[in-house]
């Protein structure tokens, strides 16, 4: 069987332990304004606020575990391609695909509940340390607050089973490793699961289809009539956008193959391009979560610009009417940007993890490049080439998706202040610098291990026979 | 010995090459201050049974690998002392390989991969060099096999894709390592026929390293390694004449 390597694991439990102390930070402070909204009740309706304030909050913890889960299913399928020499021998002295599937599920549970547990931690430390600071400096007054809650079991409960769910899904390539693959170099064999794809792929298309009419025709209302147009509009939106998750496996190699050729026709970007879409499902599952990401803070900040200048039309005809409403929307999409923007960083770590997996798992290859003549200096190249081009692509397809969606989400909420028409997504510059650097920051990181240890690679291991 | 032959017919030549590994009464010397050289234009093999050192003496012949002490020349150029930079260089311009699996970039069609040392220089092939790869191509029988993948073709198409690639920039010295190790016989006598043909029609120098006593029988020369040292050499052999003296050499140790 295989010893449990915590190397081997590392990101993985750091993912858990991310999206289990977003969660559990995001309950308890929750909790939190609960209380102070329960003692300022003047009106009678702190009630319905929690209600929204937790619903909310549950909506953000979902994408962010769920992202974290995508991310773990992927290292765990890349670890299982890395692994099946050793499987295959396994099989070959008679172990079953299905007890080698369940001991790898394992390993996923294990690394949930390390994870899950310091997220915990990590949470309770957070809030206390939140409160301590935020409470005095906003003047308010320091209440019985709760440390931690019985619902704090929730995020760290859906982690531990979110992440051995994922183990599960990633460990399916067990399954169709030979024995026969234990006895000379095989190549990698494709899952046999085209079938299942092509449903996958078709009700993905369908909930996009559907969702973005939704959507259109919540636009549609708003502009002309009501603002509650925005519920019709959140439903669709969401719609839409599961579509385009389920179906990154159809949307993400074209971007990709799009940025490839963007990186020029130098021998290292030309082979870069090529080994991004070598396992399109893979690649497609290590940009997805970085596209929800990027998606959701784009998607607050285009909301919050276009509704500012929505209310500028209007404020032009009634100056009195609209006091205070733009800091309240900037506050309300910084906030919401930030929660949504941790996604990305959960994404990024699953990034920077695969590509140093993937190198790992080409030294022969990369020993091969070396022997034929490939300098460091262009393997180098080659790596930073294929992390710009995943960095770069998902960064693309979230920022064009969270301008469609932020346009449509403030059209349908307050298209009608325009008098009538609808007006252009406004996109912040700051908003495209801010990606940028992060982008840049993100390939450098996502680069800067593999390059040093891809070039460490002498061109001898292309000659090993194992 | 050839080192008593001038030295321009030679395409490559070690002297008083060692390479040891460990230290101490640890220490393994897996290459002990041999000596031997090349000739030009003919195919050489190298035969010895496991941890004789040949792999290890293709290593550094090839610029793959550093030796302890000695000397090692490709052509005219000293290639013991030369930095990563020249070497990569050298193993670009002035040397092919065709390995025993592995060969091929699994992203690369047929094509791609006969060219790589080409896009690895940043150039295209002159009009010449063209006219010499379509020449290999159609020789190697890959004229329908162009667009395909490495994983849609056998281990024998595989290993005339490398052997394409590896005659493609006319290098000084093309290194076969076990190159049948990984096909049945029948492919593998075709690629030994393909070896001996480039040698023969094209003068192409080649130094393939093998344990195979029929592989070795396809070679103008074969040199015999035990224990890092260059213990006999022989011209065309029948295998069965290898076999048995490899079975000698054994019996001796």
């Amino acid at each position: 069987m295989n010893r449990f390597d915590i190397r081997e694991h590392g990101a993985s439990i750091l993912v858990a332990a991310l999206g289990s102390s977003f969660g559990v930070t995001l309950v308890l402070v929750t909790d939190a304004l609960s209380k102070l909204l329960y003692q300022n009740d003047r009106t009678g309706s702190s009630h319905s606020v929690q209600l929204v304030l937790s619903f909310i909050a549950y909506v953000f913890i979902a994408i962010a575990i769920y992202v974290g889960a995508v991310v773990t299913a992927n290292t765990f399928a890349t670890i299982i391609a890395g692994r099946t020499r050793t499987i295959a021998l396994l099989r070959l002295v008679g172990a079953s695909a299905a007890s080698q599937r369940r001991a790898v599920a394992r390993e996923g549970l294990i690394v949930g509940l390390i994870g899950a547990v310091l997220g915990l931690g990590f949470g309770i430390g957070i809030n206390a340390v939140l409160l301590a600071i935020a409470i005095p400096a906003l003047g308010l007054p320091m209440l019985a607050f709760n440390y931690v809650t019985i619902t704090a079991a929730v995020p760290v409960v859906a982690v531990v089973l979110t992440t051995w769910l994922a183990s599960w899904i990633g460990a399916r390539r067990v399954l169709v490793v030979s024995p026969m693959q234990a006895l000379g170099a095989a190549e990698e064999r494709p899952l046999g699961d085209a079938s299942a794809r092509r449903g996958r792929n078709a009700i993905a298309a369908t909930l996009f289809v559907i969702g973005t009419l939704i959507l259109l025709g919540a636009v549609a209302l708003g502009v002309t009539a009501t603002p509650v147009a925005i519920l019709p509009g959140v439903v669709g939106g969401i719609l839409s956008f599961t579509g385009v998750v389920l179906g990154a496996g159809v949307v993400m190699p074209p971007a990709l193959r799009f940025v490839g050729a963007l990186l020029g026709a130098s021998t290292p970007a030309r082979m870069a391009a090529q080994n991004s879409v070598r396992y399109p499902e893979r690649s497609a599952r290590t940009t997805v979560g970085l596209v929800i990401g990027v998606t959701l803070v784009t998607m607050f900040v285009v909301a919050l610009q276009t509704a500012l200048s929505l209310v500028d039309l209007s404020r032009a005809a009634q100056p009195e009417r609209y006091q205070g409403t733009d800091s309240i929307i900037t506050g309300m999409a910084v906030i919401f940007g930030c929660i949504g923007g941790f996604s990305a960083v959960i994404a990024a770590v699953g990034l920077v993890n695969n590509m140093s997996l993937s190198v790992l798992q080409r030294t022969r290859e990369l020993g091969l490049l070396r022997a034929l003549g490939f300098s460091v200096r262009q393997v180098r190249q080659l790596i930073v080439a294929e992390s710009a081009q995943l960095t770069v692509a998902a960064v693309l397809v979230g920022l064009l998706l969270g301008t469609f969606y932020g346009w449509a989400g403030a059209e349908s909420m307050m298209g009608q202040l325009s008098g009538g028409g609808a007006v252009w997504p406004a996109v912040p510059p700051l908003l495209i610098i801010v990606v940028a650097v992060a982008a840049l920051l993100l390939t450098m990181l996502a680069s800067a291990g593999p390059s040093r240890r891809a070039t460490r690679v002498a061109p001898v291991a292309a000659l090993a026979t194992e | 010995m050839q080192t008593t032959s001038p030295a321009a017919q030679l395409v490559a030549r070690v002297e008083n090459l060692t390479k040891s590994y460990g230290i101490g009464s640890n220490r393994i010397d897996a290459l002990a201050d041999i000596t031997l050289g090349l000739e030009r234009g003919k195919f050489t093999a190298i035969m010895g049974p496991s941890g004789s050192g040949k792999s290890t003496l293709m290593h550094v012949m090839a610029g793959l690998d550093t030796p302890t002490s000695g000397h090692a020349w490709l052509s005219a150029t000293e290639i013991t002392g030369l930095d990563d930079t020249q070497l990569t260089l050298l193993r670009r311009r002035r040397v092919g390989f065709v390995f025993q699996s592995f060969n091929l970039v699994p992203t690369l069609d047929t094509l791609g991969n006969i060219l790589l040392p080409f896009e690895l220089d940043g150039r295209k092939p002159s009009i010449d060099e063209r006219a010499w790869i379509d020449r290999l191509i159609e020789s190697l029988g890959l004229g329908d096999r162009l667009r395909h993948r490495p994983h849609e073709l056998s281990g024998g198409q595989q290993q005339r894709v490398a052997i394409a690639r590896a005659l493609g920039t006319r290098p000084d010295l093309v290194f076969a390592d076990e190159p049948t190790g990984n096909l049945d016989s029948r492919s593998g006598r075709e690629v030994l026929s393909l070896l001996a043909a480039a040698s023969t029609d094209f003068g192409q120098s080649i130094a393939m390293v093998t344990h195979d006593s029929v592989a070795a029988s396809y070679a103008d020369r074969v040199l015999f390694l035990a224990d890092g040292r260059l213990t006999a050499e022989r011209g065309r052999s029948t295998p069965e004449e290898i076999g048995s003296f490899m079975l000698g050499m054994e019996r001796s140790a």
